[in-house]
């Protein structure tokens, strides 16, 4: 300390000196060598002509760190702030050494612990090193004890996602095999049945016309008699029945144009038909009509039902808008630009205002007008809360007419259970899963017995079964059918289990697998009013109260499996569709914190994971340290 | 009942129109065109020769020339026609350094005459104008041309002489020896002046637009006239608008549906980058330049809506009026909705002679702290501390200097300006004293409208004090803004603004420090729902005033408040910066503007060059556009474009809306990462030349960046030019503004050389040339003749800098000869109007340089010393090969050699190079080149 007091001091004076004599030179360094680092001192020191680095000059022994820039690299002046691009090496000993730009030298902050990096004495910047690398060293331990442990966790993490890719690859070709053999035997018994069914249309037939003729010869007699008068009546009514079907034919093609029937299941399609109906029936008009498609158009919006592709949803996000619009044309009957004559003055000044920052105004939410699927109109979808994140929940109804497809549902709740242990459990959990559908039959222990016996049974039918014996043995047809049924429900589900399980094993599960646990599992963080869920493969969204906000869809991992990328989000207002980049770390939980959103609508998130604690990380970490515990200061260094 | 069907046809018919909407999202139906303004209407609907008044009783009283506009006896076949009531009062001043004024108003029987009195704007004319006011003795007559009645002339310089024409009425000046007229007002007698007067039964002065309803409890009293500027070839000026430099006709033959030139203050939504249409700020200034005569100016002062037409060659062919003049002339007509005639006719010659003449009237440009002119990174918002802190940091980790960090509205507690959000900004004194510590300042946002909420201190004393703008029935106004209901204080009252100063001292704004500094927006004032998005023009200010009549000045007072404010609170010796977004005549007196919100678009890159020439020519020197664009998304190569522009606006700085994806120079790839930081760092490495221009800004009015005409009056082929800009004398900057482009045009005037700033390359004068468009940098060239001081270090923020050494680089022209100016001072207070600064000029002749004092010899108590020495002189385009330099006093010899001309980018070939001279900057010397 005392030293350096007195070269400050030194240096004060010969700058009078100097600039008493009219030429002050600035801050030229009492050391030659200052500024660079211990290995590349031989560089400097092996001749008196030195090379620039990038080989353009070279320059005098005197030349260096004389406070001139000689090299475009700056190879002359590591020393000096003379040249931009020139690096200063401070020793920092007790911590890090630290290169600086050489904009940092004698710039009056110091910026070394050591203070190196001022030494033109304008300022005065003591030793922090030791305590600061102390406080480095432990910090570093530290981390070095989770890089530890998170290393034996990551390994049994790998191990475990090896044997349970191999029981996938297993379950997988298992399940191919019984598919071919059960895809035969549902095509023998389709055989079968359709030979039954045609054995029993014929009979149908023959009955029939017998019947027929009885009744024909009945009949006429009776009709002749009273055709004349009824003809003219009959007429009529054909017509009106006739229009009524017009009708609902076109409301039906104004219903698909919003967009909803795409996934509807078949049943549902069938009594979907009838909604019209029943309300021309009602006599509800139009408008009306536009607006319970607009109610209903918000659930598909919110709860995005995966299997509707992106391309539907925009459409009927747009097409929700355009019916509120239609409705305050309606209503105003004005033209279509903001209509702002008729606003109270809050009204028009929320509008305004709402220009620049996008917030909804309190007129555009009575209105209706969905410009995203922001927060605020998420309110009506509380309901339906509990079965968020599901596929197969698609509601095609009024808010007053609600249909579940219940046996999903009730999959899904059964399913909800974790399949492995794992470390954490507090900030994470499985997402619903919906792969291991009631297949549990079918699982590993049971399955050559299960198929077996229905390869059995479907012998014994084709067997015992006379194909042509009429009348045709209805018990024998029954069974038939019901092994039928039976037997292609079983190979639907097995077709969906290989898909479902084909589809997870595309994903990239990292290098060494690290990351197969997170397949199925989502990781919650919560933050002030929000809840954010990340489920890698899957979707990361924001809830806030019953308001879900998809922040992405998974993309990809990047940055060498440190990042997880999720994109195409709900979309902003005047601004991208929302996404997530979620950097990963080393920890000993999955933890996911620090959610942000440094740019509107693009949102980060770090996430800990042991996946992320590498061994090669920790040798590194163990050298760092090392290092710094050999820079002991030396004593006078210190205070 | 509507089918299905049609309600179908309807959304797609919706859904197509709300698709256009996106691209238009000026919302032009909201704001009044001149035939949607009534005054406007009239005006321009009025045929040449109509204007009933001729000059009578004229006189010299207190110096000035006085005398009565009185309306001629009505013609008896225009009946409808109504004379004016009472004659006008007219007063024709002269000033030193070729200015005189003309006033005209209501000639008022007696003080105490009942009527309203029309409003002349106070506060904007400097005293020390009033200073040079000539004291004119008498007034001759004359018999001009053919006419038959009398003109009184009186004496404005040696050169120039003012007329007035008594009948038909007209004003010029013209030239002693020639009898050329340089500006005349009213030659094609569209002169008209509406009096006050009472309201006739069943009148209805109402004016409704759209939802609104203006009471005009005075009824019309519009102002309308015509100005020739003689010798002219273009006109330029009257800001604000996004438009070409030179203006272009609004009216005459082959001009349809044009608008006139719109002055009124208005927070316009995503603007179009080629309108006549006002923005923010209104300065009724223009500028005259041609071949023939030069430079002349006209500055009308009055702060009602103003609207000016630039009236096409052949426009009066009908009038049957010939002007008595051969020169060729631009005509134009001038529209104000209220106050009075207060005219300034700015004679020359020269563009530099104008600029002076108008700042001797309105002030001279604020000297700016050091840190102002520096790089400033600004986004709506930087979230909190943390926020604010990581991009400091990062600035920091890519070794890009900057010297400000701004925080936009979501800073405060619910808009409630001089208070912070309590979660996002815990602690603003630490938070500022972090950026501090690395020399760095910080700027809040601090608007005009006040949210009316009782528990908000400044709401609670300006309601309570009467302090607030009182709309037409005489209630405290209320409008809508970014904190909802609010209301605006009066700052044409000096006791409120006094009071409003008062809340910037460290105690009354809690959470600031000395190193924080203010941003004035939504000033025009912006009132999300008022007419046209502004104060209706029957609300009242302190003295009755309506808002119509002071309008444009809005902004200005507000500007003021604020600017004096940071003024108080530094004791009187603390520069203070306050960026404005509304201004007038004398902004420049109090700080910075900038063009408002703009959009992330090439075009609004290239329109960002006219408008801040225009901005510069008009007093307002201190002036940038965002870099990047406010609004939308710039892909990273017009970003880099505008940061390579930006470097050379004086105003520096990127801002960007809060939609937007964060855009700080790091994000966009190591490359693009590098030409930000290039561009950069190529302002900070010119500070030294920008503040010595900022300087002379602040002495003469001259602007830090000019169109290239200003400093090439007689070069015809720069005078429409608005690509290109000088910075000072010395520099021209070609902006690049298009994507990928492979080559790039730049006209070089003058007969001497130019020489690439980068490479050193040199170019011929009087030349365009076609250049291969570099990835690196936009086109930059230094003229030969002239010095450039640089400093070629690089630091986090121009406070660190202060003990750096120089570079001087000489270009020589033809002559061997160069010459260039340097002024330093300690950058923060106003120690240098005490003669606290250091300004030497170098002149290089004879194979020698030498430094001389600029400074005058009586310097102030408090000299400005400094150590710094000049590390490195470059010397281009030197005939000889010297090996040697001497250095006098003290016969010290310095080494030349060939070196680099920048120390980083591109590397040039090698320049000669004075190595070392180890000269102080402060001192007397000479450098021979042996």
């Amino acid at each position: 300390m005392k030293a350096a007091k007195a070269r400050a001091v030194l240096a004060l004076l010969s700058l009078c000196v100097l600039s008493i004599a009219g030429s002050a030179s600035s801050s030229i360094p009492t050391d030659p060598f200052v500024g660079i680092a211990p290995e590349d001192l031989k560089y400097y020191k092996s001749s008196d002509v030195i090379k620039c680095k990038d080989g353009s000059k070279k320059f005098a022994r005197a030349q260096l760190n004389d406070d001139f820039c000689d090299c475009p690299d700056g190879t002359d002046e590591p020393g000096t702030s003379a040249c931009p691009g020139a690096k200063f090496y401070c020793r920092n000993a007790g911590h890090s050494p630290v290169l600086l730009y050489s904009s940092r030298v004698n710039d009056g902050i110091c910026d070394c612990c050591d203070g190196s990096d001022e030494y033109d004495g304008k300022v005065n910047c003591s030793n922090t090193c030791w305590e600061a690398g102390k406080v480095a060293r432990d910090k570093l331990r530290n981390k070095i004890a989770t890089y530890k442990e998170g290393v034996t966790l990551r390994k049994q993490e790998v191990e475990q996602a090896k044997l349970a890719l191999v029981k996938d690859e297993e379950e997988l070709t298992k399940l191919k095999n019984e598919e071919k053999v059960l895809k035969g035997l549902v095509q023998q018994l389709k055989e079968r049945k359709e030979q039954i069914e045609k054995a029993e249309e014929q009979e149908r037939l023959q009955k029939e016309k017998e019947e027929k003729e009885k009744k024909e010869a009945e009949e006429k007699a009776e009709k002749e008699k009273i055709k004349t008068e009824e003809e003219a009546k009959q007429e009529k009514k054909e017509g009106e029945i006739k229009a009524e079907i017009e009708d609902i034919g076109v409301a039906n093609t104004d219903h698909e144009k919003i967009g909803l029937v795409e996934d509807t299941p078949s049943d549902q399609n069938v009594e979907d038909d009838f909604e019209p109906l029943k309300e021309i029936e009602n006599g509800d008009n139009a408008v009306s009509r536009g607006q319970q498609a607009n109610g209903v158009d918000q659930h598909v919006v919110e709860d995005k039902d995966e299997s509707v592709s992106q391309v539907s949803q925009k459409e009927s996000e747009i097409a929700v808008e355009d019916v509120s619009r239609a409705d305050q044309m309606t209503a105003s009957g004005k033209d279509l630009s903001e209509d702002t004559e008729a606003l109270s003055k809050e009204e028009l000044g929320r509008l305004v205002a709402s220009r620049w920052t996008g917030e909804k105004t309190e007129k555009e939410d009575k209105d209706g007008i969905i410009e995203d699927s922001e927060g605020e109109d998420h309110e009506e979808t509380s309901k339906d809360a509990h079965v968020e994140d599901e596929d197969e929940y698609a509601s095609d109804a009024d808010d007053d007419d609600q249909r579940y497809e219940e046996d999903d549902i009730e999959d899904d709740v059964d399913e909800d259970v974790p399949v492995e242990d794992h470390y954490d459990t507090s900030s994470s959990h499985e997402s619903q899963s919906d792969d291991e559908l009631d297949l549990s039959d079918t699982t590993t222990q049971t399955s050559p017995s299960w198929l077996e016996k229905i390869q059995q049974t479907v012998r014994s039918i084709l067997q015992a079964v006379n194909l042509f014996q009429t009348p045709v043995d209805k018990s024998e047809a029954a069974r038939v059918r019901k092994e039928y049924d039976e037997s292609s429900a079983k190979l639907s589900k097995i077709e969906s289990r290989i898909s479902k399980l084909s589809d997870k094993l595309k994903y990239d599960f990292g290098k060494d697998k690290e990351f197969y646990s997170f397949y199925g599992r989502c990781f919650e963080s919560k933050q002030n009013k929000y809840v954010y869920k990340v489920c890698p493969y899957k979707q990361a969204t924001q809830e806030e109260g019953h308001s879900t906000t998809r922040l992405g869809q998974w993309d990809k991992f990047d940055d060498a499996y440190r990042v997880m990328i999720f994109s195409n989000g709900d979309r902003c207002w005047n601004g991208p569709d929302r996404s997530l980049k979620v950097r990963l770390r080393c920890g000993l939980k999955n933890e996911v914190a620090e959610v942000d959103e440094p740019s509107r609508c693009e949102y980060v998130a770090l996430l800990s994971t042991p996946a992320l604690c590498l061994e090669d990380k920790l040798k590194e970490l163990e050298h760092k340290l090392e290092l710094m515990e050999n820079e002991q200061p030396r004593p006078h260094d210190e205070l | 009942m509507r089918t299905p069907l049609s309600l179908f046809l309807l959304l797609s018919l919706l859904l197509f129109l709300s698709s256009c909407a996106v691209v238009l999202s000026w919302k032009k139906e909201e704001f009044r065109n001149c035939n949607q303004t009534p005054f406007c209407k009239r005006a321009r609907s009025r045929k040449p020769g109509s204007s009933p008044f001729l000059a009578a009783d004229v006189s010299i009283s207190d110096g000035d020339l006085v005398a009565k506009l009185v309306p001629r006896e009505p013609d008896p076949d225009q009946e409808d026609q109504e004379p004016p009531a009472r004659p006008l009062a007219l007063t024709l001043s002269a000033y030193r350094d070729g200015v005189m004024r003309v006033k005209i108003d209501e000639d008022y029987p007696s003080q105490e005459s009942p009527h309203k009195r029309r409003f002349q704007v106070p506060d904007v004319i400097v005293s020390e104008f009033e200073s040079k006011k000539l004291w004119l003795q008498r007034v001759s007559t004359e018999r001009v041309g053919g006419d038959e009645g009398v003109s009184s002339i009186v004496y404005l310089s040696d050169e120039y002489e003012g007329v007035v024409r008594h009948d038909p009425f007209e004003v010029y000046v013209r030239e002693r020896s020639s009898g050329d007229r340089v500006l005349s007002m009213n030659s094609h007698g569209l002169f008209d002046f509406e009096q006050l007067r009472e309201k006739k039964e069943g009148e209805d002065w109402e004016e409704r637009f759209r939802s609104h309803t203006d009471t005009r409890p005075y009824g019309p009293q519009s102002i309308s006239f015509d100005v020739s500027f003689y010798g002219a070839d273009f006109v330029y000026g009257i800001p604000e608008r996004a438009a070409s430099l030179a203006l272009k006709p609004t009216r005459g033959p082959g001009i349809d549906h044009s608008e006139p030139y719109r002055l009124f203050n208005l927070d316009v939504f995503e603007y179009l980058h080629d309108s006549p249409f006002g923005l923010y700020g209104a300065i009724p200034f223009m500028i005259s330049h041609g071949k023939a005569r030069g430079t002349s100016g006209f500055f009308w002062l009055n702060a009602a809506e103003m609207q000016i037409d630039v009236l096409g060659e052949g426009w009066d062919a009908d009038s049957g009026i010939s002007l008595p003049s051969s020169q060729k002339r631009v005509d134009t007509f001038w529209m104000s909705e209220a106050g009075i005639v207060d005219a300034f006719f700015f004679i020359g010659p020269g563009p530099k002679d104008v600029v002076k003449q108008y700042v001797g009237v309105t002030g001279n440009p604020a000297m700016p702290q050091l840190f102002a002119t520096a790089y400033h990174q600004c986004r709506w918002n930087y979230r909190d501390e943390e926020d604010v802190e990581n991009v400091d940091a990062k600035f920091d980790e890519h070794d890009i200097p900057y010297d400000v960090l701004w925080l936009d509205i979501e800073h405060t507690d619910g808009k409630r300006y001089f208070t912070w959000d309590k979660v996002l900004f815990p602690h603003p004194e630490e938070m500022q004293r972090k950026l501090a510590a690395k020399g760095r300042h910080m700027v809040t946002i601090v608007d005009p409208h006040i949210k009316r909420d009782e528990s908000y201190h400044i709401h609670k004393e300006a309601s309570k004090n009467g302090y607030y703008v009182k709309d037409a029935s005489g209630n405290d106004f209320e409008g809508w803004c970014w904190p909802g209901s609010s209301s605006y204080i009066d700052m044409l009252s000096p006791e409120i603004r006094s009071w409003w100063a008062d809340k910037f001292s460290f105690e009354n704004y809690v959470g600031s420090t000395p190193s924080l500094y203010i941003w004035n927006d939504m000033n025009e004032p912006s009132v999300f729902n008022g007419p046209e998005l502004t104060m209706p023009r029957d609300a009242l200010h302190y003295g009755g005033v309506e808002h119509r009549e002071l309008h444009n000045a809005n902004g200005y007072y507000f500007h003021m408040a604020t600017s004096d404010g940071l003024l108080k609170r530094g004791n009187g010796n603390d520069r203070p910066f306050v960026l404005s977004r509304a201004f007038f005549p004398g902004s420049q007196r109090y700080g910075a503007v900038w063009t408002g919100d703009n959009t992330a678009e090439w075009d609004q890159l290239r329109v960002s060059v006219p408008m801040i020439l225009t901005l510069g020519l008009t007093g307002l020197s201190f002036s940038g556009a965002d870099v990047g664009g406010f609004f939308g998304n710039p892909e990273p190569e017009l970003l880099v474009r505008w940061y390579q522009l930006g470097a050379y606006y004086p105003f520096f700085r990127a801002h960007a809306h809060q939609d937007t994806k964060r855009r700080e120079p790091w994000l966009f790839g190591e490359r693009n990462t590098e030409l930000m930081r290039d561009a950069i760092r190529t302002r900070y490495m010119l500070l030294p030349f920008f503040y010595t221009l900022f300087r002379e800004a602040n002495v003469t009015g001259v602007p830090v960046v000019r169109p290239l005409w200003m400093e090439f009056p007689f070069d015809e082929a720069t005078f429409d030019k608005d690509e290109a800009f000088m910075v000072g004398n010395s520099l021209l900057v070609q902006g690049i503004f298009t994507e990928r482009a492979k080559h790039v045009s730049v006209y070089l005037p003058g007969k001497e050389s130019w020489y690439d700033l980068r490479t050193g390359t040199t170019y011929l004068g009087s030349k365009t040339h076609k250049l291969e468009a570099p990835e690196d940098h936009v086109p930059a060239f230094q003229r030969a003749g002239t010095i450039i001081p640089r400093r070629d270090r690089f630091r986090r923020s121009t406070t660190q800098t202060v003990n750096d050494p120089y570079t001087l680089v000489i270009a020589l022209n033809s002559s061997q000869t160069a010459e260039g100016e340097l002024y330093i001072d300690d950058g923060k207070s106003f120690e240098f109007k005490h003669g606290a600064y250091i300004h030497r000029r170098f002149v290089f002749k004879g194979g020698k340089l030498t430094s001389l004092n600029m400074a005058p010899a009586t310097s102030g108590n408090l000299p400005f010393k400094s150590e710094c020495i000049i590390e490195r002189i470059i010397i281009l385009g030197h005939a000889g090969g010297p090996k040697n330099a001497l250095i006098e006093p003290g016969n010290l010899k310095a080494q030349v050699e060939f070196g680099p001309l920048l120390l980083q980018g591109r590397s040039s070939s090698g320049v000669l190079t004075i190595r070392k001279p180890g000269i102080r900057i402060a001192d007397d010397w000479t450098i021979k080149v042996l």
